[in-house]
């Protein structure tokens, strides 16, 4: 953890307003996430965690706000675009594509990276051969380092839950994203699948640098492995800081045992 | 033994044709897990288009090569087809992505009327024919081997090769091609695949574009058997059997499931038929298709459905 530089601002949220309705999911968020962090969304559940998530990712478009990835500032992105920026994501429950195995899934993730035309891939000839090779090894890559080799032909139907989840990470990993979100990456786990993906988590970050946005409910696990947390409660920011200001934090204390009277 | 060899035959090519249309099914349910009920009005359209197209080419722009007049036709019905699909996709789709099945049903089953209405505005509503030059002579085949050999249609030899090679295309594009595996993506989970920057609108209009073509192909060898009238419309509900037996998501399974049906039908016809007074190729494959439906209902090749309670 000490050899790691945090760098600038690379996306910056502000100000942002959603409802669904008369139910307002979040009111006013603001926050930061710099270069190289692990940044964490907790709160409580209906705390609009996921809401803010999607927000950034283009699934949902907020009232009022705006965000700034890298420079470029949108109110409204569809997820496509999203995706061809560098922000990849999994999902809370899962979204595989069940049909397929486990290396066609993270294959998948480098679409965006493939420049071959359609005719020169069915024949499989020049270019498109040596391309698809490029990338089966980069994906190959990917399998290793989630260490599962054992399973790349497998259907990710048939794989238990806590592999498909890293199925999910792989797949976005593929992407080679500069910020990752992740939506509740541990949920239903028990306490090893837990540690694992703790321990991919924080590898992914340090070894490609790559920008984490994390949403948990584990207080214990986001403690851990954050460098910054952000905490909502009912759409509202209730504390922004580290983890040892957030832990001592008398309105994050009181949203999550309750008020002292 | 030649009788029921030619009955055998018979049936297996008629059966490659329904399994032409069962492929249009599959491949726009593959790749948007949409039924698209409006897959016989795209026959229609294509086959109006392509024949009516063969008909203007002489009066209109003085080419008389029959081959080159069709072939003119063929592309530019391919190209209307094309524009029919970018529409749907636009006018449409566009607006129902991550919306329920029923929806999108609904949706092709709007879109299967428009097609039917617009397509006589546009083409007219006659019997039209198209003629590709297909041989109407039968051949003879095996008469070392048994006594008066058996006799081939040649005009459903050749359509049953043509259905076989466009099954053969598009099987290398599904599984060999990075857009096939994006259109399996999609067919999965549309938010995952727009998470990943699939684009889900160019996709779809790349497989209404390929479910086009494959109307097309299967319009203008239908029309040219049968000639291209409404009724060719009724022709996609003679495939439903065959979707339901091969199941909904399988390119070989739309293959198998026709091949089942058409020889099933034939035979049923003939050797059951006297028994009960004929009329059982009518209703053969729906009563196949009810029975699978009882106790295999996900087809033949399909995917089984295991949800988690």
């Amino acid at each position: 953890m000490a050899t790691k530089q945090i760098g600038d601002v690379i996306l910056d949220v502000q100000n942002i307003s959603l409802s669904f309705g008369g139910v307002k999911a979040l009111t006013d968020i603001s926050f930061d996430v710099r270069e190289h962090e692990v940044r964490s969304i907790i709160g409580p559940n209906g705390a609009g965690k996921s809401s803010m998530l999607n927000c950034i990712n283009g699934v949902y478009s907020p009232q009022q706000g705006a965000i700034t990835f890298r420079g470029k500032k949108f109110s409204h992105m569809d997820s496509h675009q999203v995706a061809t920026m560098g922000i990849g994501r999994t999902f809370q429950s899962l979204a595989l594509f069940k049909g397929m195995s486990v290396i066609d899934n993270i294959m998948t993730g480098r679409n965006l990276r493939i420049k071959s035309n359609l005719f020169l891939q069915a024949l499989r000839i020049g270019a498109a051969q040596r391309e698809e090779e490029q990338h089966r090894e980069f994906v190959e890559h990917i399998i290793d380092f989630l260490e599962i080799q054992a399973h790349r032909k497998t259907p990710v139907g048939q794989l238990p839950y806590g592999l498909q989840k890293r199925v999910d990470l792989g797949r976005a990993l593929a992407m080679e994203p500069q910020l990752l979100l992740l939506d509740e990456p541990m949920a239903g786990m028990n306490v090893e699948e837990k540690q694992d993906m703790c321990r991919f988590v924080l590898d992914v970050n340090e070894e490609f640098g790559t920008t984490i946005v994390l949403i948990e409910h584990d207080m214990g696990v986001v403690m851990d492995i954050s460098d910054r947390v952000v905490v909502l409660d009912y759409g509202k920011k209730i504390g922004d800081g580290s983890p040892e200001e957030v832990r001592t934090n008398p309105d994050v204390i009181s949203a999550y045992l309750g008020t002292e009277h | 033994m030649g009788f029921f060899l030619e009955t055998l035959f018979g049936g297996l090519m008629a059966g490659m044709l329904y399994s032409l249309v069962a492929l249009g099914f599959v491949l726009i349910y593959k790749a948007s897990g949409v039924f698209n009920f409006a897959q016989g009005a795209m026959v229609l359209f294509a086959a109006l288009a392509m024949a009516r197209f063969s008909e203007w080419l002489p009066v209109y722009a003085g080419i008389d090569n029959a081959i080159v007049a069709n072939l003119i036709a063929f592309v530019a019905a391919g190209v209307v087809m094309f524009v029919v699909a970018w529409l749907i996709e636009r006018l449409a789709l566009r607006y129902l992505v991550n919306q329920e099945g029923t929806t999108l049903l609904m949706a092709t089953l709007g879109i299967s009327y428009f097609l039917d209405g617009i397509g006589q505005t546009i083409f007219g509503s006659d019997i039209y024919k198209i003629d590709v030059g297909m041989p109407k002579d039968p051949i003879m085949a095996f008469e070392s081997v048994f006594e008066g050999g058996v006799m081939l249609n040649k005009e459903d030899l050749y359509a049953a090769v043509i259905a076989a090679l466009l099954v053969g295309l598009l099987m290398l594009f599904f599984q060999k091609t990075v857009t096939g595996r994006a259109l399996r993506a999609v067919a999965d989970d549309h938010q995952a695949a727009q998470s990943i920057g699939i684009p889900l609108n160019r996709i779809w209009f790349i497989v209404w574009c390929v479910a086009g073509v494959v109307a097309l192909v299967a319009g203008m060898i239908w029309g040219s058997k049968l000639g291209v009238q409404f009724s060719l419309t009724t022709v996609a509900m003679r495939a439903l059997p065959v979707v339901i037996l091969g199941g909904l998501t399988s390119v070989p399974g739309a293959i198998v499931g026709g091949l089942i049906i058409g020889v099933g039908e034939k035979l049923s016809e003939v050797y059951l038929g006297p028994y009960v007074g004929g009329g059982i190729e009518i209703w053969f494959a729906y009563v196949l298709a009810l029975v699978f439906l009882l106790f295999r209902p996900q087809g033949l090749f399909g995917e089984k459905i295991i949800d988690r309670v």
